[in-house]
C-alpha cells in the first residue's frame, strides 16, 4: 500500500510578512502618541525629589507655554570647578554658571526674554503668567533656586514650578 | 493596442521603513510626566502703610541648613506631618459660629486662639465691598501724582472682591466663610537647605490644600476635586461649569503661600 508518500520533499510556505508593516506602524502610531518629544537633553545631573499632588505640565498645555531650566552638577566632572557652589544651570543646550556673583548673572532674565520676545504674538500671554520651570537636582541647595527667582521677578516674569515627580494617579 | 500588465509594488521595504520611524521615535520621546508646583511670585508694591500681621495668621514652616524643621517654632522630626499640622491650622476655628467666634476672640484661653479665625461675609456685604473699592480705584486714579503701585493694589483689591462676589453665587449660601484676609503660609529656608525639602514641604503644603478643597467639592458638588481639576483642563469648552466651580473652591481655602528668601 502507498498510500503514503514516502520522502518526497514538501516544501514548508514561506511565512507571510505582508502583515508586518501593519503591526510595526500601530505600534509606531502608539509610541507617537503616548509619548512627548524632550525639549533637551541636558547636560547637568538632575534627580529629581518626590512630591505628591504635584500639577501635571505635559499634557493639555502646550509645552511652548512652558520654559524649562534645569540645574545640577555638571556631567563633566572636569567643568564643575567653575561654577559657584558646584552647580550650574543648563539652559537652551549651554551650561551656565547658576545665578550668583560670579559671572553672568543675568543668564536667566536674558534667555526668558529672548524666549518671550521670539514668540508669535498670538500665543503670547502676559509674560507674569508664562510658566518658567525649574527642574534641579535633590541636593541642590535652595538658595540657587531662590537667585533664579530673583532674576524671574526683575522682568516680571512671575510664575515659577518646581518640578517633581509625581508617581500618584493624577 | 494590447493591455499592459501593472507590475505589482514590492512592500517589502515597508517594514523596515516604519521600523526606521519607530526606533526614531523610541529614542526621541520620554514616557515620563513633567509635573511641577506652581507658585507666583508676589509683585513688590511700595505701599505708604499696611496692618501689621498677626502670630495667629502666620503658619510658619522653617528648615535650616542641617534640614532640620521648624514648624510654628517647634521642632518636627517627620516632614510628613506637615500636612496634618497645615490642615489643622485651616480648620481649627472652621466649624466656630460668627457668635462664637466673637466670643472666642475675647477669650485668651480659647485652644484656637493661636490660629487664624473665620469672617462671615454676606452677600450684602461683598457688594458693598465691590462698590467701595470701586470708587477707590477711581479716586486714587484721578488723584495726581500717585504712585503706580498704589493703583495696583487698588486694582488688587477691585479684583478679589468680584472674585468674592462670584464665588457667593456659585457657593449659593447667603453667607460665604472664609479664613482671615490675612492667614498664609510661610516657607522660610536656608542658603543649603537642600532642594529636597524644600519641595517635600511645597509637596505636604499642596496635599493639606489638596485635601480641604476636596472636601469641599464633595460637599457642595458631590464629585472630588481632582475630577473636577482634571475634566476642566480637558474640556475646552468647559459644559460643566468647571471653572467656575474651581474659582469658588479657591476662594473658599486660598493657597497663599509666602516663601521668604535666605539671606
Amino acid at each position: 500500500m502507498s498510500k503514503f508518500r514516502k520522502g518526497g520533499g514538501r516544501e514548508v510556505p514561506g511565512v507571510n510578512t505582508s502583515s508586518l508593516p501593519d503591526i510595526v506602524f500601530m505600534l509606531l502610531f502608539f509610541f507617537m502618541v503616548a509619548t512627548t518629544t524632550k525639549e533637551s537633553d541636558p547636560t547637568v545631573k538632575v534627580e529629581r525629589p518626590v512630591g505628591l499632588k504635584a500639577t501635571d505640565m505635559t499634557p493639555y498645555k502646550q509645552r511652548s507655554e512652558i520654559d524649562f531650566l534645569y540645574l545640577g552638577e555638571p556631567r563633566n566632572p572636569a567643568r564643575a570647578a567653575e561654577f559657584k557652589l558646584g552647580y550650574a544651570l543648563f539652559l537652551d543646550n549651554v551650561l551656565q554658571p547658576a545665578a550668583g556673583e560670579l559671572y553672568n548673572t543675568n543668564a536667566i532674565s536674558r534667555w526668558k526674554k529672548d524666549k518671550f520676545e521670539s514668540k508669535p504674538p498670538r500665543m503670547k500671554e502676559k509674560i507674569e503668567n508664562v510658566i518658567t520651570c525649574v527642574k534641579a537636582d535633590k541636593s541642590a541647595p535652595t538658595i540657587l533656586i531662590f537667585d533664579i527667582r530673583d532674576q524671574l521677578e526683575k522682568i516680571d516674569a512671575l510664575t515659577v514650578a518646581y518640578a517633581v515627580e509625581d508617581n500618584g494617579v493624577f | 493596442m494590447a493591455k499592459r500588465e501593472i507590475p505589482e509594488i514590492n512592500a517589502g521595504s515597508m517594514a523596515d521603513i516604519a521600523f526606521l520611524l519607530l526606533i526614531f521615535f523610541l529614542v526621541t520621546t520620554t514616557m515620563e510626566k513633567d509635573t511641577a508646583y506652581v507658585r507666583k511670585i508676589p509683585k513688590k508694591l511700595e505701599l505708604p502703610q499696611t496692618d501689621p500681621i498677626e502670630k495667629r495668621n502666620i503658619c510658619d514652616i522653617a528648615a535650616n541648613n542641617e534640614n532640620q524643621l521648624l514648624f510654628r517654632g517647634i521642632p518636627m522630626e517627620d516632614p510628613d506631618l506637615i500636612s496634618d499640622k497645615v490642615l489643622e491650622f485651616y480648620q481649627m476655628n472652621e466649624n466656630l459660629t460668627k457668635a462664637q467666634t466673637i466670643a472666642a476672640l475675647k477669650n485668651p484661653g480659647y485652644k484656637g486662639s493661636n490660629f487664624p479665625f473665620y469672617s462671615f461675609t454676606s452677600k450684602e456685604e461683598i457688594e458693598e465691598n465691590v462698590l467701595t473699592s470701586e470708587t477707590q480705584l477711581a479716586e486714587v486714579e484721578n488723584t495726581p501724582g500717585v504712585e503706580e503701585d498704589v493703583i495696583e493694589f487698588k486694582l488688587k483689591q477691585l479684583d478679589e472682591w468680584l472674585a468674592k462676589q462670584k464665588a457667593a453665587e456659585s457657593y449659593g449660601k447667603n453667607i460665604l466663610p472664609e479664613i482671615h484676609f490675612q492667614a498664609h503660609i510661610r516657607v522660610e529656608v536656608m542658603a543649603e537647605t537642600e532642594y529636597e525639602l524644600f519641595t517635600k514641604i511645597q509637596s505636604e503644603v499642596e496635599e493639606a490644600i489638596y485635601e480641604l478643597r476636596d472636601f469641599a467639592a464633595k460637599d457642595i458638588f458631590g464629585e472630588s476635586y481632582g475630577i473636577i481639576k482634571k475634566r476642566e483642563a480637558m474640556d475646552k469648552t468647559d459644559k460643566a461649569g468647571d471653572k467656575r466651580k474651581l474659582k469658588l473652591l479657591e476662594v473658599l481655602y486660598p493657597a497663599r503661600i509666602i516663601e521668604v528668601k535666605p539671606n
